[in-house]
Parts: C-alpha cells; structure tokens; sequence
C-alpha cells in the first residue's frame, strides 16, 4: 500500500450538505453491513474446504501428531518434477525405493527389494521383491510397477531430467515375474545398489502423460506405498500425512505428521518454544544458539553431508583439450595453490564463521561416511603464513616494488575471488582468505555474485577462484566423477556447456582411479581406491577444502523421543537418506501431555474474540441509536 | 477556504436541479474516456512488463536446471524452443500477447505449475489480511482524524496526532518482529505466524480469525495513522467553514454539526487515498506476510524474488499493475458521485 501525503480539503455547500443529512446514516449502515459481509466471505473463500480438512481429522483424542517445522516450502509432489531437499523429504515419506540406506553407516539395506545379486560380470543385477506389498489403494504392488518406473526415468524427457544420473548405464529393465526385477547395464556400477529412483504405481500415474507430468501436481489423494499418504495440502502453510499402519517396515508410532512451512526463522524458533512444532530443522545459528538450554527443548548440532572449499581454475579446457577462459596462469602451478593453502586459517573459519558449528575439511568425502573418508593425518597442511610466504618464494614469485608477487613471466599474483550473493557464510569466507592472501604477497579482487551468473562463468572458465560448497551423496561415486577429464566443458554447435567439473582438473592417474573404483564391488577393495583418489586431491590441492559445515536441529524432547541420528554417530534426525525419526518417533509417555496449555490459550483467545466482536455489534447499535435521535432533532 | 469560493461552487439553485445533474455527473462520453485511459495505461504496462523481464541479463533456460551444470544441450535447445527464446522480439511479443488473451501467464519455474493456478492459491489470503486491515484502518483512522481535527489543540488531538506520527514512522516489520517476541510465552495469540494451524481444534475461519490479529493489528496500525492524519488536515480545513456557522447558527448540536456537516465535505481526500490504497490490496504487504508466514502474494513475490522465478514474478508484477489501474478508475469515474466540483470540470 502507498503512502500519500496529506492533501487539501475542500467544502461542500451547507445546502447539499443537508441535502445528504438523511442519506449520510443509512449509507453508513449499508457500508458496515457490507464490509461485515465482506470479511466474512473472504474468511470463508480462504480457508479452502475446511470441510475436507475436518475429514482427514476425526478427532479421536488418542490420535498422535508430529509437527516438524522447515522453511523451505515442497515445490511440487510430484516426484519427476520438485528440486528442493524438501520435496525429496515428501517422496521418501509417500514412495519406496529398491534399496535404503541403513541408519548406522548408510550401507545398502533392504527397501521394496528384500535381496539382490549381481552377475559375476557386474552387468546384470537381479531384485527380489517384497511379497504382499499394497498400495495405499489396495492395489498390489509387483514387479510391474517397478519396471514402469526405472522406464518411465529412461524414456520421459522431463523424468529423465530428474532420474538421468540413475539411470545412464541401464540398458534394459525387465520383470520375469511379479516378485523379480532383473536391471542390465552397459559396465559394472556400484550405483546399482542406491538407485534413488520412487516406485510409482503404474495404475494411476499411466494416465499423466509426457506432457501433463511437467504440470501434474500430485496432490489428489496420490497413491503410494510408503510409511506416510499425504491427506491435506495447505499451500505455503502446513502438509498432513497420515501413518500407513500397515507398512512393510512396521507402522509408524505416530498417527499422522504434519511439515509446516515457516518464512521467518525467528519464528520457526518461537513455535518450538510455545509447542505449536515438535521439531525444528535448517535454522539460523542465532536461532539455535537461542533455543540450548530453553526448558523442554534439546538441541542437536548435527553431523552434515556438506563441505565447502576454495577452488581454483586450473587452466580451463573442454573436453577437447581446448584451452577456453582467462584464468590465471600462476594457479596452473602446484607450488602456487599450495602455498595459498597453507595460509588459510581454517580455525578462525570454524571459529568466527562457523561459530564452532563444524570442523575443519580434509578429503572430499566429508567424515558422516566413515567408509569413505579420508583424512591426511599427522600430514595435514597446517596454517602458517611465513612457511606460505617462503614456499612463494622458493617457486621463484618475488615480491614487486607495490608488495605484490610477480611470476617468472612477470605477471603479477592478482587474482579475482568469487563469493555468493545468497550466502553469508560464503562472504565471510571470501573477505578472510582475501586477507590471508594479501599477508602473503597477492593481491585477491572479491566480487560476489548470484549462484547462478557464478555456475556460468565457471562453465566458462573465466575465473580465477571462488568459493562454494558441495553436498555429498552416501554413494562417493558421483562426487569424485567432478574431478574427472570428462567432467570438463564442452562444446556443441559453437557454444561452451558446463560439465560437473569446477576446477578443471585433469590428471589420467585420477580418472584410472576413478574408473577402477566403479568396478570394484567389494567394498573394502573400492574404499581403499576411494581414499588413493581423496589423498591425490589433497596433495595437488585441486580444492581448498574449508569445512565440513553441521546442520542445526532442535526438538521438544518433553513431549516425544524415538529421533533416530543416521549415522548413529552424531547425524541428522531428519532429511535423511531413508525416513528412520518418522518411524520411531513416539511420544515421551502414553498419556501424551501433547495439547498442554495451548488450549487453554486458545480458549482465552476465543473469548477475547467474543469480547471484541461483541463490542463491534454494540458499537453499531450505539450508532444507529443515535442516528434515530439525531434524526429527531 | 473562503465563502466566495464555496458560494461559486453551489450545485443549483433549486433541489430538482441538482437531482437532475447527479442523474447526469458523468456523461458517457467521459465514461469512455476514462475507460479508454485506463485501458491504455494497461497497454503501455503490458510492454513495459515484456521487455524489462528479457533485459534482464542470463540465460533463462539454463536457470531452469539445478545448479545449471548438468545442463544437457539437447534438452537446453528444446527448452529455448519451448520457452519461445529464439524467435526475434516481435514475435515473442505477439506470442505473449496471444497467451495474454487467452488468460495464460506462463509456467512458474519455481512452482511447476501454470501462473494463474499459482496466484489463484494465494490471492484470497492476501485480500483478506490487507482486506481487513484497510477497512478496520479506514474506519479507526476515520474517527480519530476527524476528532482530532475538529477538537483542534485538545488533550485527546495532542495524543493521537503524536501517536499517529509516531506509529506512521514505525516499520511494519519491525512492529510484527516486536510483537512476536513481545507476545511469545503468553500464548494469547499464534506469535510463530502461519494462517491455520494444523492441530488446531476449532472451526476453519475461527482459526483463521485468530491467526489473522498480529498480522492484521501491525498492518492496520501504520495505516490508522496514515488515514488519521490525512482526516485531521481536512478537517481542520473545514473547521471554520461558513456553512458551519449556519449550522450552529440553527441550532444544531456540536456532534450533528461535525458528523453530518463537516466530515462529509473532509472525507474527499480521506476517499482518494482509500481507493488508492485498495489498488494496492493485492500486492499485500510483502514484509508483514513473511514476518508471520502468511501464505500470501507478498510472500509469494518474495519467494519469487529468491528464485528468481521470472515468470511468476511477471505474471505478479502485471496483476498488481492492473489492481491499481482498475482502482484508479473505479475512483476516478466515482468523484463526480462525491463531489460537484469534479462533475463541472
């Protein structure tokens, strides 16, 4: 709404003025009546269907519900179309997957496939299927529906879109009987074991065709075959989903969830305090440092999946060997990115950035996957800005008249450093290792920029180095495929497209690594390989690892227990890879002390409510009381 | 005001005369010019809506995968085809315009769904809260303004004039912010926000209602003092008006004199910036929405922001252009309704 400023008045004659007196009070009464009718009607237009909200809630006072309060609103529900993590949280509560992710170490567990072989050539993996699974229908859930949904993820443009990584080494899927599902792939992958790709029931979703699926909301009662069903959609506000009590992983302890959309942080804090939400996730570090030690509320600086790092151009090139870009020679140079290395301080990151919400990084593979990490040991870089300044120095990058290095080719160290507009984690880190550059003689020029105009320069290589963050998946595959030669830009019809590669590192001894570690299928084997490729990362210093950053939880533990971590040791309680919280969660005790004294408040309120609207119609008679009497005078 | 200028705008000299020319305060002719602006003013809003969103630097196709790395060409190129983005302008703009009449704003990238579909699920919310608030402002502002006004230099007029500079000064964020942790603890009112709550008990619009106080409370209270002061500053115009005079003069009571003699000649600019500010109920109140996760079309244009979701944003920008246009005419073909003075002009 606009603000005007005050303007003139004007007057009226006294003649027209009496000449309204009469119609002045019933034009009034009118008005009122009709604002009245108007708020009431809106009320009514905006509250949808309270009618189907009330049948998806009998009020049987037994009933338990768990609110989990998020801020990230679920873009779609339907599972071909939603990016964000929270869309994903709702797909593994409404679906299945062949295989999960156990909740101590994330090794591959049973989901929908109760066991699974692969060939001895690694190429043909075998899926046996639960036996009287059903879905939310009734209808049977078979073999078919499985093959339907790997086929769908192959063949649609717009499920391909979402699914594609999974699928790319499939070459056909079939299903030999009700129970078995047999997958073919062009090479050995151990991805076969976390395909993350929802079974869908092939009788609802074959009516959404290729074109509707872009659009189709999924909202309508949808069918599936997970622990929860989503029951009510309350747009931007709250999504109810009830227990699916005969789930093959046993029912959940609750009877229904609810994820309630928060725009504010401050506020996501304030209903874990009043209880209006059970459990908060993702908030601020102000937030949650405001919430330890509030009565009722346990607080969880959970382990995360993420890391973030200071990457380097390395000499941008396309797939072709085509050299492309204007990054800065110097960082061609080992010597280089290791002494820059070397003065970064990553106690003070943690310290002042991270307010000690995370740990200092290593191996790219953060330590939530144990099998995996790697980490240098006693041969860790440590800070030291003179050893840094003295490495610079021995490479032969003497210091100029202006204090800035200069290369035996006689280009100065400056050097452009990129930092995130959406991220104020990423400028804290951008204006620090600015600093530490300058102690050591180069000159760093920050501009901060939106994720997106960033992904296009890096496509293009026209950086030097920025910073950003990368969030791990349990299987180590993908997020070492990012380093590799083929990962780089190429070129298509004149024009550079981004690969996955940020970095543009390209060494033949890592891709061997890489690719020997898709084959191997014994674990031990392949973790072995794994760490080899982290270890030459870290000694080439492809990245600066920074991070490894914690997620904040919080939960009322006065009224629920059951929140299971994944991994057991310290890990998220939710947004995790399976659904472990929502199925244990139950509350602290049977008589659940849930509605405590909010309806007491509530009933308060309501009063209040009468108070004001009893007021509002007293106030009107008052008026026309007096509009009468005036009319007498 | 002096009484020669209001002598000369005396309607008729007879009653039957001035009923004839209310029948005839507007003639068509001036109907349709007012239309005829109107509905170029829409035009001009439709161009400028085009092209300020393809000025816009970047690829938009490449926005539309995550992170926009895995960006295959193949699929880049269908999607430039299917978003129109090669043809030249003309063409684009004649395309828009075709789907602009047909009622099709385009897919939200943020949403997967049409814009209309979008908009439509928020629109109701926002009309409510800001809805409310300016009527409930409209109303409170209404009568302090003109007591104050006509009280001029009284205890009361000092109180509420200061107050309402003070409250018009207040952001209405900051105000939700204070209230929010003000409030939490005594569990009087929904201090986390949010438009229902999903264990609540009681019937649906109840919930609402309640939920609706803090929201509606930060917004209305900016707003009473805006429609307060404005109301004081024509009352006080008025104030010594001559036909006051006669007014008292015959006898009348103070309280009828102010209310049926006075306000009515004050209320003018008090119904310009109504009519102005409902153009601006639906755009909402952008920081009051997200301050208590009202599931409005602020917040709405404030996610889209984020995205940035640029065909929603769009589809926003020329709804909320054309509440305000609407409004504005709405207004402009009521004045002569209200007063004589704009009838002759």
């Amino acid at each position: 709404m606009s603000r005007t400023p005050v303007t003139d008045g004007t007057g009226l004659t006294d003649q027209s003025a009496s000449r309204r007196e009469s119609r002045v009070p019933s034009l009034r009464r009118r008005l009122a009546a009709a604002a009245a009718l108007l708020v009431a009607a809106l009320t009514a237009l905006a509250v949808p269907a309270p009618a189907a909200a009330e049948d998806a809630t009998p009020t049987a006072p037994t009933k338990v519900t768990f609110v989990l309060g998020i801020k990230q609103d679920i873009d779609s529900f339907n599972p071909y179309v939603g990016v964000v993590a929270s869309a994903y949280e709702a797909y593994q509560l409404m679906y299945d997957y062949l295989i999960n992710s156990s909740d101590k170490d994330f090794s591959p567990v049973p989901g929908l496939a109760e066991s699974w072989e692969a060939s001895a050539d690694g190429k043909t993996w075998t899926y046996h299927i639960r036996k009287g699974v059903k879905w939310s229908d009734g209808v049977d859930l078979t073999a078919k529906d499985v093959v339907y949904s790997f086929q769908r993820a192959i063949d649609g443009e717009t499920e391909n879109g979402q699914y594609g990584n999974y699928v790319t080494l499939v070459t056909k899927v079939s299903a030999p009987d009700d129970n078995t599902v047999v997958i073919e792939t062009s090479e050995p992958s151990p991805s076969m074991l976390r395909l993350l790709v929802p079974i869908l029931p092939e009788h609802t979703w074959k009516d959404v065709d290729a074109k509707e699926v872009a659009t189709f909301a999924n909202t309508d009662k949808p069918v599936g075959s997970g622990p929860f069903s989503l029951v009510e959609v309350q747009k931007n506000q709250f999504y109810r989903f009830v227990a699916n009590k005969s789930y093959w992983g046993g029912a959940p302890k609750i009877d229904e969830l609810v994820i309630r959309i928060f725009a504010d942080d401050e506020a996501l804090g304030q209903a874990l305090r009043n209880g209006s939400v059970d459990m908060i996730q993702d908030v601020s570090a102000a937030v949650f440092e405001s919430l330890q030690g509030a009565p009722g509320i346990t607080t969880s600086d959970s382990k995360y999946s993420g890391f973030n790092e200071l990457a380097y151009n390395l000499g941008a090139q396309t797939v072709e060997n085509k050299p492309i870009g204007d990054g800065h020679p110097a960082l061609k140079d080992k010597r280089v990115r290791l002494a820059i290395d070397t003065a970064i301080d990553r106690k003070t990151l943690v310290d002042k950035v991270l307010r000690n919400h995370g740990t200092a990084a290593t191996g790219v593979i953060p330590p939530i996957y144990p099998n995996w990490h790697w980490t240098p040991g006693d041969a860790a870089r440590t800070f030291d800005l003179a050893k840094a300044n003295q490495m610079l120095e021995d490479a032969g990058y003497k210091k100029g008249a202006d204090g800035i290095r200069v290369g035996p080719d006689g280009r100065k160290l400056e050097f452009r450093l990129f930092g995130r507009e959406s991220s104020e984690t990423s400028k804290d880190n951008v204006a620090y290792i600015a600093d530490w550059l300058n102690q050591v003689g180069m000159k760093a020029t920050v501009s901060i920029m939106s994720e997106d105009q960033l992904t296009a320069v890096i496509g293009e290589g026209k950086y030097d180095m920025f910073e950003w963050g990368w969030v791990v998946e349990p299987d180590p595959d993908f997020q070492l495929s990012v380093f590799t030669c083929d990962q780089r830009s190429y070129e298509d019809s004149g024009e550079i497209a981004a690969g996955w590669s940020d970095s543009f590192y390209c060494d033949a001894s890592y891709d061997a690594l890489y690719k020997q570690q898709k084959t191997l299928l014994d674990p031990a084997a392949r973790t072995a390989i794994i760490k080899q490729a982290q270890q030459k990362l870290y000694d080439e210093a492809v990245y600066s690892m920074l991070f490894y950053y914690n997620n904040f939880e919080a939960y009322r533990s006065d009224k629920f227990t059951g929140f299971t971590p994944q991994p057991s040791d310290g890990g998220s309680l939710v947004f995790q890879y399976g659904v472990y919280t929502y199925l244990n969660v139950h509350p602290v005790s049977a008589t659940s002390a849930e509605k405590s004294s909010n309806t007491l408040w509530l009933v308060i309120g309501v009063a209040a409510g009468v108070v004001v609207l009893g007021g509002i119609l007293a106030g009107v008679l008052l008026l026309r009381r007096r509009t009468t009497a005036d009319e007498r005078e | 005001m002096t009484a020669t200028t209001t002598a000369t705008e005396r309607p008729g000299p007879s009653g039957g005369g001035a009923r004839q020319r209310r029948l005839r305060a507007i003639t068509p002719t001036q109907v349709a010019r007012k239309l005829l602006t109107a509905l170029g003013t829409l035009a001009f809003v439709v161009v400028i809506n085009f092209f300020l969103f393809r000025v816009i630097p970047g690829d938009p196709a490449k926005a539309f995968s995550p992170r926009g790395r895995n960006a295959d060409p193949e699929r880049l190129a269908q999607l430039r085809r299917d978003l129109g983005l090669g043809l030249p302008w003309h063409e684009q703009f004649w395309s828009y315009l075709k789907s602009l009449v047909r009622g099709n704003l385009g897919e939200s990238w943020g949403q997967h769904r049409p814009v209309t579909a979008v908009v439509a699920g928020y629109i109701w919310p926002t009309v409510l809260l800001s809805g409310t608030a300016l009527v409930l402002a409209a109303g409170i502002g209404m009568w302090l303004g003109s007591r104050s006004g006509w009280r001029h230099g009284t205890r009361f007029d000092k109180l509420a004039s200061s107050s309402a500079v003070t409250l018009y000064s207040v952001p209405e964020w900051l105000l939700g912010l204070v209230l929010m942790v003000a409030l939490s603890g005594t569990g009087l009112f929904p201090v986390e926000g949010g438009m229902v709550d999903p264990r609540s008990t009681l019937p649906g619009f109840l919930d609402v209602a309640w939920h609706m106080v803090l929201p509606c409370f930060c917004l209305s209270v900016v707003y009473i003092a805006e429609y307060s002061l404005i109301m004081r500053s024509s009352m006080l115009d008025e104030r010594y008006a001559d036909y006051l005079t006669t007014a008292r003069a015959k006898g009348l009571r103070d309280e009828t004199v102010m209310r049926r003699h006075a306000l009515p000649n004050a209320l003018l600019p008090f119904t310009t910036l109504f009519f102005l500010s409902m153009g601006f109920v639906v755009s909402g109140a952008i920081t009051v929405e997200t301050v208590f996760s009202w599931p409005g079309l602020g917040r709405l244009t404030y996610d889209a922001l984020r995205g940035p979701d640029i065909p929603l944003l769009q589809g926003l920008f020329l709804i909320f252009s054309a509440a305000v246009i609407v409004m504005n005419l709405f207004a402009d073909l009521l004045y002569p309704f209200i007063d004589p003075r704009v009838r002759r002009s």
